[in-house]
């Protein structure tokens, strides 16, 4: 599940100042592979048809710019920051997003 | 200190505003004045380029006086990347756009303002002020073809009693 803020309110100078926390909405991402990574840190590949849906629907210009927006991948409960968004092209069209998460603190040994 | 961060974030950032109205950034979808507190967004949130970060490190505090007084050391972060439509080849002289900008922001007299509580709303005045010293530019670091610099502020104020 990829975990997304809302839109900001214009104007909200309490957002502005860290008193009010935006509301956040987890939205499915399938298919994906997971693959391990050095400690916690994981890889993620996101199939581009599903990222393709995803920016469609939420409105976003880009793949990179929807991963650069959201707050976190879940995974089995567990919130893991993206940590770097790189894509594999075909003929100048993203096939596959890779994604390395990172693992929350308290995980690190 | 966080009245006095409050206050100082938000006098910055109306400063800047009506200095170049123009330098706005989109954050999670809407358009603010070019100024944002790291520690108040979302940890995930990217750097933006032709903007300012604010981000509040050292901390000390005197307490011989009647009130205390802070002293709390203001990290301004920024850079940019120039405009793509002239190959980047400005980005010196809009790095120094916003050098102006910033040392008018923060320079300009009067260097103090009355500190709020912008905890309650309506956000209510305080007794006793925010007062800031000039503005110290870093050196200017090359990262890709970003320019950045760190520009740094000393911010005074008084711990009023009760006052977190």
């Amino acid at each position: 599940m990829l975990r997304m803020p809302a839109p900001a309110s214009a104007g909200d100078v309490g957002e502005q100042l860290g008193l009010a926390v935006p509301e956040f909405q987890d939205v499915e991402l399938a298919p994906v592979v997971l693959l391990r990574g050095k400690g916690t840190q994981r890889e993620l590949l996101v199939s581009a048809a599903a990222v393709n849906a995803l920016v469609g629907s939420m409105g976003y210009s880009a793949g990179s710019v929807l991963f650069a927006d959201a707050f976190g991948v879940l995974l089995d409960g567990v919130l893991m920051a993206v940590e770097s968004v790189a894509e594999s092209e075909l003929s100048g069209s993203p096939y596959v997003y890779r994604l390395t998460l990172r693992g929350p603190v308290s995980l690190v040994v | 200190m966080q009245n006095a961060r409050d206050t100082f974030y938000l006098t910055l950032r109306d400063r800047l505003a009506a200095l170049n109205p123009a330098r706005t950034m989109v954050v999670r979808g809407a358009t603010r004045p070019g100024l944002l507190v790291e520690e108040n967004e979302l940890a995930s949130a990217y750097e933006p380029a032709d903007a300012f970060r604010l981000r509040w490190t050292g901390v000390r505090v005197d307490a011989v006086g009647a009130l205390p007084l802070v002293v709390m050391v203001c990290e301004i972060r920024y850079g940019t990347d120039g405009n793509a439509g002239n190959g980047g080849m400005d980005r010196g002289r809009l790095l120094a756009g916003m050098d102006a900008e910033l040392a008018g922001a923060v320079n300009a007299a009067p260097q103090r303002v009355g500190k709020r509580n912008y905890a309650v709303s309506p956000s209510v005045e305080l007794g006793t002020n925010v007062f800031w010293g000039d503005v110290a530019f870093g050196a200017v670091t090359v990262n890709g073809e970003r320019l950045e610099r760190v520009a740094t502020v000393e911010v005074f104020c008084y711990q009023e009693a009760g006052e977190l």
